[in-house]
């Protein structure tokens, strides 16, 4: 079987709430991008998670081929760490993310999957941390006519052509089956990925990702034009009126059941 | 005269945050010159009309197909798809939920329509919808405008807002829509429902979260006294949720439970946005935290500066003094 996992090179989310504490998150002169070159571009941890869930697979028994996609202006770092991970395809559609929308990446990486043989499980990140949309992979579905299945926490196969996934919801875990072709989302529950062995590593800096094009996967202009598009992004001020109460824990304790009794909130 | 339609459907009641939602829906439709109306899939819960009426909508378009229920995405996205076709609405407000999350953007694939999640204001400006939407947890706010005039399909952060009845309700106009639903058959199979135990976080009125600060993971008993002691449920932040020390449920964040409570203390917890994400709209934040520059004192309206260790056992005791006093008085 073919799994290909989706992945979106993004600012490292804890390097961008650092910047925002520390009140030095700044937009540039174009009103939309964080400026801060500091902030360390990574693979999307849930995207993480959905590779490490397509390698569990092939630990499990499946004999599974693993292609990894990105879309991006250079995520070649993400995709060498994919492929020191064992991804067997590392695949780099060059876009300008500034142009892109959920429509048209879900119609790159649909096109992309088509053009190469198909898929018989698509892999995403529950949402990037980035845009926090998660709107994609439902998009890919739609346009592949494939049924999604979201916030994973376990995947297996039943068969050769089903798919077991354990679901965390607002009610608690539910067990789901879904035959394939099908495309889960994945969700940090599944637990750490694993790291790269040294040697593989070290391989892996000569790996080069495919580059393939827009126009070569077969998609026309009029497919890649965004329904929505960023005019601004600010960041917003968080106003405190922290009222701090010291003395000793003790004081500090008996202080704030007081003021909580007080303003009612007990 | 074009429509804002807020979707709602659920296990024999109305949306969590419908009325959010429905506050929302007629600021935009006010702007966009648009009626608001509420659409219910599946059977209309009883009241549904007059909460419609006291929210300012217009009409109540009503879908009373037994196939449209949670848990089932393609009756779900499918209905919403003909209704769209049928109807032609601006916009369509979805009060965002886990399952919203998979059937709204589904839609906008189905209708190739413009679709914004975790939105919290819509405007018009220039004749051109501007959806304004958290991103990175909430660290920034990405202002979004919309190309062309198909349906905006939007997921409402409704935790974010208020809900805010109008000051004449109105009485709106309820119609049936026929939809054909006959050849939908769901693609997912439930093989192990979940089993929701015990009350929701969501619905507590006092949550006392613990964090990384904590240091290890029996150290969350402390948590899970003072909730006691405070008549409130533990909560956690990821890392803690990541480490297995307590389970997925407790989780509060933007990728977690979305609370509101009425007093929400955070032990050992930094603020990052995304934990907030979960927990700002609390009433009154409580923070506790070694570290005076951390995020949460910017959200909280009392801070204790200490060890969690030392500090926690204290307010246990205090709280258990304070419950003590008040039942005697009663
Ligand atoms: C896409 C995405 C989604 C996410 N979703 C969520 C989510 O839903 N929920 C969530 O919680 N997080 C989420 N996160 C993670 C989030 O960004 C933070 O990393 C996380 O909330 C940090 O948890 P924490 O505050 O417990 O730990 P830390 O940030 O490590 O903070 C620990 C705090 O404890 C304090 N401390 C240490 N020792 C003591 C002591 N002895 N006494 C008192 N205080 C002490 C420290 O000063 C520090 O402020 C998400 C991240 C991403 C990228
Ligand atoms: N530029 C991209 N390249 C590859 N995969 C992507 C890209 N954008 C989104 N995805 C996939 O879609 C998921 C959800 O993204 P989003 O809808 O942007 O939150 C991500 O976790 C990825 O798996």
């Amino acid at each position: 079987m073919r799994i290909v996992v989706c992945v979106k090179e993004v600012l490292d989310p804890d390097a961008v709430n650092s910047f925002a504490v520390a009140g030095r998150l700044a937009i540039g002169d174009d009103g939309k991008s964080i400026t801060q070159s500091a902030i360390p571009r990574l693979m999307n941890g849930f995207d993480e998670q959905a590779l490490e869930a397509a390698l569990r697979l092939r630990d499990a028994g499946a004999s599974a081929s693993i292609a990894v996609v990105s879309i991006g202006s250079d995520p070649s770092n993400i995709l060498r760490h994919a492929w020191a991970l064992g991804a067997d395809q590392i695949a780099h559609v060059p876009a300008d993310p500034a142009t892109l929308d959920g429509h048209a990446s879900a119609a790159i990486l649909a096109a992309w999957i088509r053009s190469t043989g198909g898929a018989d499980l698509v892999l995403c990140g529950r949402q990037a941390s980035d845009d926090d949309q998660g709107v994609v992979p439902a998009l890919i579905g739609e346009r592949l006519g494939m049924p999604v299945v979201t916030i994973a926490r376990a995947v297996s196969l039943v068969g050769s052509d089903t798919v077991r996934v354990t679901r965390v919801t607002p009610d608690g875990d539910e067990g789901v089956e879904v035959s394939l072709p099908a495309v889960v989302t994945v969700s940090n529950e599944i637990g750490t990925p694993r790291y790269p062995t040294a040697a593989r590593k070290l391989q892996a800096r000569r790996a080069r990702p495919e580059v393939a094009t827009t126009v070569a996967i077969g998609l026309a202009a009029a497919e890649l034009a965004p329904r929505i598009h960023l005019v601004r992004q600010l960041v917003p001020s968080v106003h405190g009126r922290c009222e701090l109460l010291d003395g000793g824990p003790a004081a500090a304790a008996k202080a704030l059941v007081e003021r909580l009794a007080r303003d009612g909130a007990l | 005269m074009s429509t804002v339609w807020v979707c709602s459907w659920g296990a024999g009641a109305l949306a969590r945050g419908v009325e959010e939602t429905l506050s929302f829906g007629r600021r935009l439709a006010t702007a966009a010159g648009a009626e608001l109306g509420l659409l219910v899939l599946g059977a209309t819960p009883p009241g549904a009309a007059e909460l419609a009426g006291r929210y300012g909508a217009a009409t109540l378009d009503a879908v009373p197909d037994p196939k449209l229920a949670p848990g089932r995405p393609d009756a779900l996205v499918e209905a919403l798809a003909q209704a769209c076709r049928a109807r032609a609405p601006r916009a369509l407000l979805f009060p965002q939920s886990v399952e919203v999350r998979l059937v709204a953007p589904r839609l906008a694939g189905r209708l190739g329509a413009a679709v914004v999640m975790n939105a919290i204001d819509a405007t018009v400006e220039g004749g051109k919808l501007r959806v304004t939407a958290a991103a990175y947890g909430g660290d920034t706010h990405a202002v979004y405008e919309v190309v062309g005039d198909g349906p905006a399909i939007l997921g409402v952060s409704t935790m974010a807002l208020r809900a805010e009845p109008v000051a004449t309700p109105g009485t709106p106009a309820v119609q049936e829509l026929s939809l054909e639903l006959s050849p939908v058959e769901e693609r997912i199979r439930t093989v192990e429902p979940a089993k929701a135990e015990g009350p929701r976080l969501e619905d507590a009125a006092v949550i006392v979260a613990g964090g990384r600060g904590l240091g290890a993971r029996e150290h969350f008993a402390l948590v899970e006294q003072l909730a006691a002691a405070l008549g409130g449920m533990a909560g956690a932040s990821r890392p803690l949720v990541d480490e297995g020390w307590v389970d997925a449920s407790r989780q509060v964040g933007l990728t977690g439970r979305i609370t509101r409570p009425a007093l929400y203390v955070a032990v050992g917890i930094s603020g990052a946005s995304q934990h907030m994400a979960g927990c700002a709209a609390a009433k009154t934040i409580v923070a506790i935290n070694k570290d005076p520059d951390a995020a949460i004192f910017k959200h909280a309206r009392y801070g204790i500066v200490g060890d969690c260790h030392e500090i926690v056992p204290e307010l246990i005791r205090a709280a258990r003094e304070r419950r003590a006093e008040l039942e005697k008085e009663s």
